[in-house]
């Protein structure tokens, strides 16, 4: 049942359309094999998890009869092209646990789901305006070394109830715990207390522009306590770039497991050539606008004088 | 229908800058300016970056301005050597006004200056056009013919070095003052996403006493030349000319034009100062209300220049 599952598994592109089938494979090899199956580290998990359903055949290792539980996972969509028409997409994320002991959905022992995706870490500069006779400048700036450019938390529960803040921190686990250094350090005379603001400045504002977004219940089991699902919205405004994606498995503020992947985001067609063409080339560019608008300006004279002639 | 914008990094929806070009274009068409100094504070209400209106619609002024030159030439309307004199003062202060962007960005004081320069010139213009077309509305009412242009004085502009034979314009004067009008058009067509019109036309009739008969033309010949530099230099320099964005307003604008100057045509000379005026004076309030207003957000957040992209 594996290797045929694993046929159709590998053949299939990763299309939302064939996420349903494998959501379903997914959940009955975790089913049908679990038991037979040993634990698996991270890291592991992380590097075959690239041929998407397959990834849950793993050689058999002698373990004890308590076995960890394992979080296997893929996402709808591998590749995001940013073509002209690019309005922004949904990325679906999907997985199964694996070794999951019904006894513990219960009360308060239930597993926690939280999904991390974040986009490329990007130098930013952060300013504040102050008045300065009468007109709002900016007088105050802070650079950060590099803040993710977009972060989408989707979990089970609020993340508090999850896990404790040192654990969140220790798995970069929401946006107040991402790693921001400022450029410089602390040698440029920068004090804690307006650290802390520019921080929230830059997290309020990347939140109000849908770049940090947080859905406390946004991962759902479905068919029992095994599968599970949530949908990310990835906007028009994200800056064009590769996401890590993380899935992570909780369990009594602990985490168990985490599955690692990765969403390439690039630009295609036109989109990427004139891109390409603007940042590669300048010059040549600058000129080619010039030229455009030179055609575009002697185009609309001749027409309009042979229609007034 | 959405075009994802290659450097703005946005996507718009494109009949929204069709029709903004075709708006200003109408306005433009309708009045006989320009319509640089109504797009450029128009793409900043928008939503686009300060920077990439500014370097986009230099690129579209070049469009407008070559069919405007061309319509003007063939009218034997251009004073040549008056142009090359005003356009080699325009040429050094546009690469002086790139440079002084690349600087005030790098800064965080871009965003500032433009709308400042705003607020200035339109605030100078607006009062200037609303008390004079007052003035002649009210002559006009009362029955008096309008007074023409006053006697030509002899000014300390006459006392200059460099004395200079331009003989379409009938004028022997010092080359000094059209290459610094030139060389401060250039600054402001860099930094405000311009033509210059509004300030050469005035300082050829008042300060040079150029003909009326020629100075739109030969501001035309002058503008062409120094936004296609401006165009090339922005694109070199600072990434910031977006050639999508340029080409949907282009489209809108030429068409626009053409309705404008059939509905020129049926309004007075007053009457169409005084709307132009009270549009200029709008536009001056909305951009003075942003820097003098108490912002609901002191702080902003930009990717930092001189990062990889």
């Amino acid at each position: 049942m594996a290797l045929l599952l694993r046929a159709t598994g590998t053949r299939m592109k990763p299309t939302v359309l064939t996420m349903a089938a494998r959501l379903l494979m997914i959940g009955s090899v975790a089913a049908g094999l679990g038991i037979a199956q040993g634990a698996v580290t991270d890291t592991a998990m992380a590097q075959s998890s690239v041929s998407g359903g397959a990834n849950v055949v793993q050689p058999p290792a002698a373990t004890p009869k308590r076995l960890r539980e394992i979080v296997h996972a893929d996402i709808s969509t591998r590749s995001v092209q940013v073509t002209s028409s690019f309005t922004g997409t949904e990325i679906i994320v999907f997985g199964s646990i694996e070794h999951g002991r019904p006894e513990h959905a219960a009360s308060e022992d239930l597993y926690d789901v939280v999904v991390v995706l974040e986009g490329t870490p990007e130098k930013l500069v952060a300013r504040r305006k102050s008045n300065v006779v009468g007109l709002w400048i900016n007088t105050q700036s802070m650079t950060f070394e590099s803040v993710p450019s977009y972060y989408a938390i989707s979990s089970t529960r609020p993340l508090d109830e999850i896990a404790s803040p040192l654990v969140l921190r220790n798995h970069d686990i929401g946006f107040d715990k991402v790693r921001m250094l400022p450029v410089g350090g602390w040698e440029s005379g920068i004090t804690t207390a307006d650290l802390r603001k520019f921080k929230e400045a830059v997290i309020r504002l990347k939140n109000s522009s849908g770049l940090y977004v947080q859905s406390d219940y946004g991962v759902v089991f479905v068919g029992g306590a095994s599968l599970f699902r949530t949908t990310i919205d990835l906007p028009a405004n994200v800056p064009v770039g590769n996401l890590n994606a993380r899935v992570m498995l909780f369990r009594k503020g602990q985490m168990l497991s985490q599955f690692k992947s990765q969403v390439r985001m690039q630009r295609q067609g036109i989109e990427r050539y004139l891109h390409d063409f603007a940042f590669g080339y300048p010059l040549l560019y600058g000129i080619t606008a010039v030229i455009v608008a030179a055609g575009a300006g002697l185009a609309a004279s001749s027409y309009f004088n042979r229609r007034r002639a | 229908m959405h075009f994802y914008l290659p450097i703005a990094e946005m996507s718009a929806n494109i009949f929204i800058f069709l029709g903004m070009g075709g708006a200003v274009g109408f306005l433009s068409g309708m009045f006989g300016v320009g319509g640089g100094f109504l797009m450029t504070p128009l793409l900043i209400f928008s939503g686009i970056p300060p920077a990439v209106a500014v370097g986009t619609e230099a690129a579209q002024i070049v469009a407008s301005s070559v069919s405007g030159a061309i319509a003007q030439w063939r009218r034997n309307n251009v004073d040549f050597k008056m142009g090359t004199v005003l356009l080699a003062g325009g040429l050094v202060g546009s690469v002086f006004g790139v440079q002084l962007v690349v600087l005030l960005r790098a800064a965080g004081q871009f965003d500032m200056v433009v709308a400042l320069s705003y607020v200035t010139f339109l605030g100078i213009i607006g009062s200037l056009m609303m008390i004079e077309s007052i003035n002649s509305i009210r002559k006009s009412r009362s029955g008096k013919s309008t007074s023409g242009r006053r006697p030509g004085q002899h000014s300390w502009i006459h006392g200059l070095p460099l004395k200079m034979r331009f003989h379409r314009s009938k004028l022997y004067i010092s080359a000094i003052p059209p290459l610094i009008i030139g060389g401060l058009v250039g600054v402001l067509a860099a930094i405000m996403g311009v033509g210059g019109g509004f300030i050469m036309v005035p300082a050829m009739i008042y300060l040079l006493r150029v003909p009326t008969n020629v100075v739109v033309g030969t501001s035309l010949f002058q503008i062409m030349f120094v936004t296609a530099a401006t165009t090339i230099l922005h694109a070199y320099q600072n990434h910031t000319v977006d050639i999508v964005l340029a080409l949907l307003l282009m489209i809108g604008g030429v068409i626009g034009a053409q309705f404008g100057a059939v509905a020129g045509e049926k309004l007075k000379g007053e009457q169409l100062r005084f709307l132009l005026a009270g549009l200029v004076i709008a536009v001056c309030i909305k951009m003075a209300w942003g820097l003098i207003g108490t912002p609901d957000e002191f702080y902003s957040i930009g990717r930092a220049i001189g990062g990889g992209h």
